[in-house]
């Protein structure tokens, strides 16, 4: 029983020499700062201030269950309907787009916003941080 | 004797494949934390404060492991822990799977905007490196006894 406890120790200072690596190289933010916003991101309480056209990526199940009052359902399997519903309300009403999918990195909120700037390069486009669930926090 | 050999061989390709896994695994991950610290918030288990932690520590204790388990100093408890690290992959998988997430794996690092895993096989990967290391785990314990004795 010793040895594995000399073993586990072992283990558990060399884990800890990386981690204080990573943290003293500035490879690794420190775990309890604010994390900083990725490019085309968009906090929250920054969307609540402006005028938003709200585009939903999540699944259409998910849709219909719950979105952000006004919102479109615009993802990979609705794209064609979606688009044309989204560029008819920015069209009448010029705003700024939010995409939102699930939650913090499910990632199809960046990749719908990625290809609604080649729909609409007039457009100013973001993904919300933290997704469906910061709106319902 | 040859057959003695024959099997130490199987143990010790099963202790090289484990070691190249995990420090594969762990580089890209010690180079971008924070994508890392976005597939862990995306399995929904822990909260994106714990998931900066996670995205902090286990990539080193990965790298540390897959070394660890070449080493004689630390090796078994190594393969001790690469098959509790296993076991834990292999349930966040299943419950990731029966909760009908649409998420990345993360194993090798930053996957976001890729297509969503393919929980069967990453539930099967998962499995057969358990299953190495139990082979693993087996060997160092019967020369752990020998020696004792």
């Amino acid at each position: 029983m010793p040895r594995y406890f000399r073993e586990l120790s072992i283990i558990a200072l060399l884990t800890g020499i990386g981690v204080a690596f990573s943290l003293f190289s500035g490879l690794a933010p420190l775990p309890w700062a604010e994390p900083e916003l990725a490019p085309g991101e968009i906090q929250l309480v920054d969307a609540r201030a402006l005028d938003v056209l709200w585009v939903d990526a999540r699944s259409e199940d998910d849709f219909n269950a719950d979105h952000i009052p006004e919102a479109i359902l615009l993802n990979d399997d609705y794209w064609e309907t979606g688009i044309v519903e989204l560029m008819g309300a920015w069209l009448m009403n010029p705003r700024t787009i939010i995409v939102y999918c699930g939650s913090e990195s499910c990632g199809t909120s960046k990749r719908i916003a990625d290809r609604l700037r080649e729909a609409l390069p007039d457009a100013e486009i973001y993904s919300l941080k933290g997704g469906w669930d910061a709106w319902v926090q | 004797m040859g057959a003695i050999n024959k099997k130490s061989l199987f143990v010790l390709i099963a202790r090289l494949v484990l070691a190249g896994v995990f420090v594969m695994a762990a580089l890209p991950k010690i180079q971008d934390p924070i994508a890392f610290a976005a597939s862990v918030a995306a399995f929904r288990v822990i909260n994106s404060d714990l998931s900066a932690w996670v995205a902090l520590f286990l990539p080193w204790l990965e790298l540390i492991l897959g070394l660890g388990i070449l080493l004689p100093a630390i090796r078994r408890t190594s393969a001790a822990l690469i098959g509790l690290l296993l076991f834990i992959f292999i349930v966040l998988h299943t419950s990731a799977w029966v909760r009908g997430l649409d998420i990345s794996c993360g194993c090798f690092g930053s996957e976001t905007g890729e297509a969503a895993s393919d929980y069967r096989w990453l539930i099967l990967r998962n499995a057969l490196l358990l299953g190495a290391t139990l082979l693993v785990l087996r060997q160092d314990w019967r020369n752990s006894v020998l020696i004792d004795n």
